[in-house]
């Protein structure tokens, strides 16, 4: 899978939902947003391992 | 039998909201926050036929967004809209949000007025953070970036607001900085602050009455509608930021929210309901001077943004 954050791409091995994917990657769910092959996504969505995963930080200080 | 993971329509969802159970598609999120947004300013009595409001317009996505549903709640209620701008001096920071907040006035035809912190106080941030000078020498003036800018900011949008004729102040806070701040002024023991949020004690002709229509849309939301709404945003922190005491609670009540959803609104409602006792306490000897540097009202011998801007040109 393609997991993309701060326009930073990497490959990695997961499955589970999106919300678990973010716990994996040390990131909270109430300060990002999730797109899965370039639609906005719930954290509750499952995935697969062919999916463009690409995670927005959108919660700052400011 | 529904599809718990789809939304109520049918459609693939955009987003789940924790807080209420449920998912949501793209055109039914939009449909959901702009209700949020006009009862909001409905409920709190925000708005009147013919008030002029003056939009503190940074280009992050909070005010933008907020500038943007005004300007879509203009087109069934008559009132006019002017945006202010603060250039607070950030490098590398500031110029990016700037821009934005130009062009999206240019695309819906609203008139901006921008303030600099180095015109009107005769230093950036950048150069006050650098040269020390916010008031090192007095107790009560804190050196930290967030507190100087808070101080000069609010003081330069009720400015603004006031030169621009405007009867409204609107400001882009969210869910969550409101909820930050009822628990920074709980952690503080300032209670008296928190009973003049929402609105000031002591009424004067120079404070221009401040309203926040986005106070219940979760900051996150606010990205996720802008995205939606193909509205221009930076995803961009200021470099002061790090230094902030909101920053550590930002980080706790994210926290608590992913583990108790619905906890900043729990927080938002809490203040609300103590509002008229809290106003009823501290309103009492609450009383305002003229300060005799810029004649703002203010509650001590000189007002704030005066005492830092002298101890910043010293």
């Amino acid at each position: 899978m393609e997991v993309i954050i701060d326009n930073r791409a990497r490959a990695i091995e997961f499955s589970g939902d999106v919300s678990s994917l973010l716990k994996s990657l040390g990131l909270m769910r109430e300060e990002v947003v999730v797109k899965v092959n370039g639609r906005l996504a719930p954290d509750t969505k499952i995935l697969s391992g062919k999916d463009k995963v690409e995670v927005i930080k959108v919660v700052f200080g400011g | 039998m529904p599809n718990a993971s789809a939304c109520h329509c049918g459609k693939e969802p955009a987003i789940f909201l924790h807080y209420a159970q449920k998912h949501l598609c793209e055109e039914h999120f939009i449909r959901m926050f702009d209700k949020r947004f006009r009862k909001t300013v409905s409920v709190h009595k925000m708005l009147r036929k013919g008030d002029r409001v003056a939009v503190g317009l940074s280009g992050g996505k909070d005010s933008t967004v907020l500038l943007h549903s005004l300007a879509e709640l203009k087109k069934d209620l008559p009132f006019e809209i002017v945006a202010i701008t603060i250039d607070e001096g950030i490098e590398g920071y500031r110029a990016r949000t700037l821009g934005i907040a130009k062009r999206e006035c240019e695309k819906l035809g609203i008139e901006q007025a921008i303030l600099r912190f180095d015109t009107e106080t005769g230093k950036s941030l950048d150069e006050a953070m650098a040269s020390g000078k916010t008031g090192k020498d007095d107790d009560s003036l804190s050196t930290l970036p967030c507190t100087h800018c808070g101080v000069l900011r609010r003081h330069l949008l009720n400015k603004g607001a006031r030169q621009a004729r405007a009867t409204k102040l609107a400001l882009g806070h969210n869910l969550d900085d409101m909820a930050q701040t009822v628990l920074m002024n709980i952690m503080r023991n300032e209670p008296s602050r928190l009973a003049r949020l929402n609105e000031p004690m002591t009424k004067s002709d120079r404070f221009v009455r401040r309203i926040r229509p986005l106070m219940l849309s979760p900051e996150r939301e606010n990205a996720i509608y802008a995205m939606l709404k193909g509205i221009d945003i930076e995803h961009v922190e200021c470099p002061y930021a790090r230094f902030a005491f909101r920053g550590h609670v930002r980080k706790m009540l994210n926290e608590t929210e992913v583990r108790y959803p619905g906890t900043k609104f729990k927080v938002v409602n809490a203040l609300f309901s103590m509002e008229e006792g809290l106003r009823a306490k501290f309103g009492k000897n609450a009383s305002l001077r003229e300060c005799p540097s810029c004649g703002e009202p203010c509650s001590g011998s000189m007002c704030m943004f005066c005492k830092r801007v002298k101890a910043g040109r010293l």
